[in-house]
């Protein structure tokens, strides 16, 4: 065989190889990939909204309806992302139904806050996150703005972005509180 | 060829560990060893992400290098590499998200790593299967080697703690020094592990 022609085949033996591994791989690990996510989604969404039993989305990655085992309406859980100091601030903010925030989470550097450590990356942490606790839309204020709330020290921004992220998905979402 | 000649086998191994060290010493693939040795864990994940890689394209380009034509050997290269890099990348996602979201856009990477396709060029392709797997062996320990100490380095004095322990008293982990955490901290400890092995004539030559 000439060796320009072999060139050509050799090439193509290889795509066909690697295709081929590929396409397995991928039919082994795919429906783990899904499954990681929809695990990770049901287990943050569970923290912030512990009474509900099980949840069904409403809006794609942004909102859902969490349902007690009679399958009555137990609260909400809505996903905002505000705008801190070095990119999105993504939080998840579980509402029972009169509207009082039960539960919430500030997304970790692993699921892409991109904050300072030591400064805005405190956002994360419980005595921060617990304040907001037990109120509801008028009570998300920082003491900086005239409000109650402490802000982290040193990251006003990140704080506001928390703290405006909530009231406007509050003020956006607060019609889905109806059964 | 007489013994005395041929390098050992057991120095195919060593000499990335140490001697040929490929980012410490060689100085090629520094981007990921600076970018993501923000802890010891993610230095760890990287690592042993770019050693898989490593040493199944440096096996398998051994397997197949009588049959690669010199003229396209640099694409063939690129395929098998990133046939393994694709495999790596949805492994990842399904067995280790964490990690995975973690090291973001480095795993895709791993396709343009100087290191791997430097050793499938400079090693595999004009060696036999056993010696390009010691190859790929010893360069991935000497890579997760430097990468796994600058994470716990870089850990240690920017949070405290190496692997997630706390190994510093509780006054030091209120006002670490969190510079060390950012970029110029590692170009910082680069410079000074480069410095150090230039002092203790560690490396090549």
């Amino acid at each position: 065989m000439n060796s320009r022609a072999w060139m050509v085949i050799s090439l193509l033996i290889t795509c066909i190889v690697a295709t081929f591994a590929l396409s397995e791989v991928y039919a082994v690990t795919k429906p783990k990939i899904l499954k990681q996510q929809v695990d990770a989604t049901s287990t943050a969404l569970g923290q912030v909204l512990p009474q509900a039993a099980s949840f069904k989305e409403v809006e794609k990655d942004s909102l859902w309806y969490g349902l007690d085992h009679a399958g009555n309406k137990a609260g909400i859980v809505f996903r905002v992302a505000e705008r801190g100091y070095g990119g999105p601030v993504p939080v998840l903010v579980g509402l029972d139904t009169t509207g009082t925030i039960v539960g919430m989470r500030v997304a970790s550097p692993a699921e892409g806050l991109k904050e300072t450590p030591g400064l805005g990356l405190k956002a994360t942490e419980e005595w921060f996150t617990k304040q907001f606790l037990g109120r509801n839309a008028a009570g998300i204020v920082l003491k900086k703005d005239g409000g109650t709330l402490d802000a982290i020290s040193g990251a006003t921004i990140t704080s506001r972005a928390v703290t405006r992220g909530i009231a406007h998905g509050i003020s956006k979402y607060k019609e889905h509180l109806r059964p | 060829m007489t013994p005395e000649r041929k390098p050992s086998r057991l120095s195919y191994l060593t000499s990335g560990i140490i001697r040929e060290n490929p980012a410490l010493i060689l100085m090629i693939g520094l981007c990921p060893t600076l970018a993501t040795t923000t802890s010891a864990r993610d230095g760890l994940g990287m690592s042993a992400a770019a050693a898989f890689v490593l040493i199944f394209s440096n096996v398998v380009i051994s397997l197949v290098r009588k049959f690669v034509q010199p003229s396209i050997r640099i694409p063939i290269f690129i395929i098998i590499i990133s046939t393994f890099v694709t495999i790596i990348d949805y492994a990842l996602q399904a067995y280790q998200p964490g990690l995975y979201r973690v090291l973001g856009v480095f795993v895709p990477l791993i396709v343009v790593n100087c290191i791997i396709l430097g050793r499938a060029e400079a090693f595999a392709y004009g060696h036999g299967i056993l010696d390009s797997f010691l190859d790929g062996l010893g360069n991935s320990l000497g890579f997760a080697l430097l990468l796994t100490a600058m994470g716990a380095i870089r850990e240690f004095f920017a949070v405290g703690t190496v692997f997630g322990r706390a190994l510093t008293p509780a006054w030091y982990r209120t006002a670490p020094m969190l510079f060390m955490i950012f970029p110029p901290g590692a170009f910082l400890l680069i410079g000074i592990l480069k410095a150090l092995v230039v002092k203790l004539k560690l490396g090549k030559g």
